[in-house]
């Protein structure tokens, strides 16, 4: 296996967009990274689509041609990845595949969502779509109910309180305020965070991600040739996916994600770094508990601690271990087919110096975690100064 | 009972009370969803009837409808 490095990477901002469709998305995030690159679309070998749920919202299928063609490349491999809210996590882990077994040297992976063009029922019920239909989902759980049953358990066994799940969104919102791309660049209080409506109990409006429109895209090249395309490569120093079940209650233990786990060991061991290296992080707060639960199982705290080392400030800009320095999914937004590889594009503009008001002094390794349903699918990648 | 099912018995290990729903379960809102441990060992994720649960409460079976699992608290 060879080394592979980012050489190009754009996004569209997150938001509602309703002049929008989900082809003109990723088109515009596929010619920002072929810019970035410096890089003519016929350059590129084969064409990954991250995306959840396009058929559902948008009605169009067979997307990934219907996108590679419009960036104006033909004749090469174009697939679309659906791995829930993990998607272009895993396109992007496919097409590292591609580069770093030799058969490709350029590829480019776009993610993609449109979601604002459904009302938040229908929303609510294609992103059920993601959980067990036969059984959790046909009982009454919803999004939001799985992940507030994993905050109860949580709760329970640890002391973790509603106060440190409303630091986890306080924060959040801080550095979306920070970012141009957010979608709700706005700062909350803590009052406010703890006082929001119930959405599944005890998780509120200010625990939940948003419902988004947006796209992203990465172009990956072998780490030999990277200084052709980008004066500013970016190298991925370990990558790795893991699955788990899709049913929560046919998981042993709910208050961590066996995915992630799985995902995060294989790739500090490509990487040849344990968590104690990794500088800052973009973590798929999906919903403020997934924060906290994803920072204990990629060893940044010990398990139950996560909760206490947010409300004690350690994953601000400023502490020990930044985490969503972009605002996360919570602030910056989440269109779910998009979000893998937004997280990258998040970590390539912190390592580049290029996050403006966000930018972090210690910023030359990054992790991005990338989380599918309730944690059937995760995953991990560790990208580096080149 | 219905549904021919012996009435099945366990210990909530978590749950939640749902607030936002998806249309077809809009008319409930609120209700109550947990995962059941079952004492024969299996976990299903069912509906609470009557009075709300915590973590650790007995429950039994009281219905199953249109293929979901109605618990009740017990003592």
């Amino acid at each position: 296996m060879r080394p592979v490095a980012i050489v190009g990477a754009g996004k569209t901002p997150f938001g509602a967009f309703p002049d929008q469709d989900l082809r003109a998305l990723a088109v515009t995030a596929g010619q920002k990274a072929l810019q970035n690159a410096q890089l003519e679309p016929g350059a590129i070998e084969a064409f990954y689509l991250g995306n959840f749920a396009g058929p559902e919202f948008t009605a169009q299928n067979h997307l990934a041609p219907y996108i590679s063609t419009a960036l104006g490349m033909t004749g090469i491999p174009s697939t679309r990845f659906e791995a829930a809210c993990a998607s272009s996590g895993a396109a992007f882990f496919q097409a590292f595949m591609g580069v770093a077994s030799g058969v490709y040297d350029l590829v480019m992976i776009v993610g993609v969502e449109k979601m604002t063009c459904q009302p938040t029922p229908r929303v609510t019920e294609i992103l059920s779509g993601a959980g067990d239909c036969a059984t959790e989902v046909k009982a009454g759980s919803t999004f939001p109910s799985l992940f507030a049953m994993m905050a109860r358990r949580h709760m329970h066994d640890f002391g973790t309180t509603r106060e440190h799940l409303s630091a986890v969104a306080v924060k959040n919102h801080a550095n979306g305020a920070l970012n141009p791309d957010a979608q709700m660049r706005k700062v909350i209080t803590l009052e406010q965070a703890m006082n929001a409506r119930p959405i599944a109990e005890p998780l509120n409006l200010y625990d939940c991600s948003l419902i988004s429109d947006g796209a992203a895209a990465v172009v990956l090249c072998s780490a030999d040739r990277a200084r052709e395309f980008s004066n500013k490569p970016v190298k991925i120093l370990g990558v790795a996916q893991s699955s788990d079940f899709v049913a929560l209650d046919q998981k042993p233990d709910i208050t961590t994600f066996a995915a992630v786990r799985g995902a995060a060991s294989k790739a500090y061991e490509m990487a040849k770094l344990a968590p104690g290296d990794i500088q800052f992080a973009e973590l798929h707060d999906c919903f403020t508990i997934a924060e906290i639960v994803a920072m204990e199982d990629l060893g940044f705290v010990p398990r139950g601690r996560g909760g206490f080392f947010t409300a004690e400030g350690g994953t601000r800009r400023d502490g020990p271990m930044p985490i969503n320095a972009s605002g996360g999914l919570k602030s910056k937004g989440h269109p779910v087919g998009a979000t893998g590889v937004a997280q990258l594009c998040d970590l390539v503009q912190q390592i580049r110096c290029e996050a403006g008001d966000r930018q972090l002094k210690r910023n030359s390794i990054g992790l991005a975690q990338n989380l599918g349903g309730s944690g059937a699918t995760c995953v991990v990648t560790i990208l580096g100064e080149y | 009972m219905q549904g021919g099912h012996e009435m099945r018995t366990g210990q909530i290990y978590t749950e939640t009370v749902v607030h936002l729903a998806p249309e077809r379960f809009a008319a409930d809102v609120p209700y109550q969803v947990a995962i059941v441990k079952l004492d024969n060992g299996e976990s299903i994720t069912a509906r609470v009837e009557g009075e709300r649960v915590a973590i650790d409460d007995r429950v039994a079976e009281t219905a199953v409808r249109d293929g979901i699992s109605f618990f009740q608290k017990t003592l």
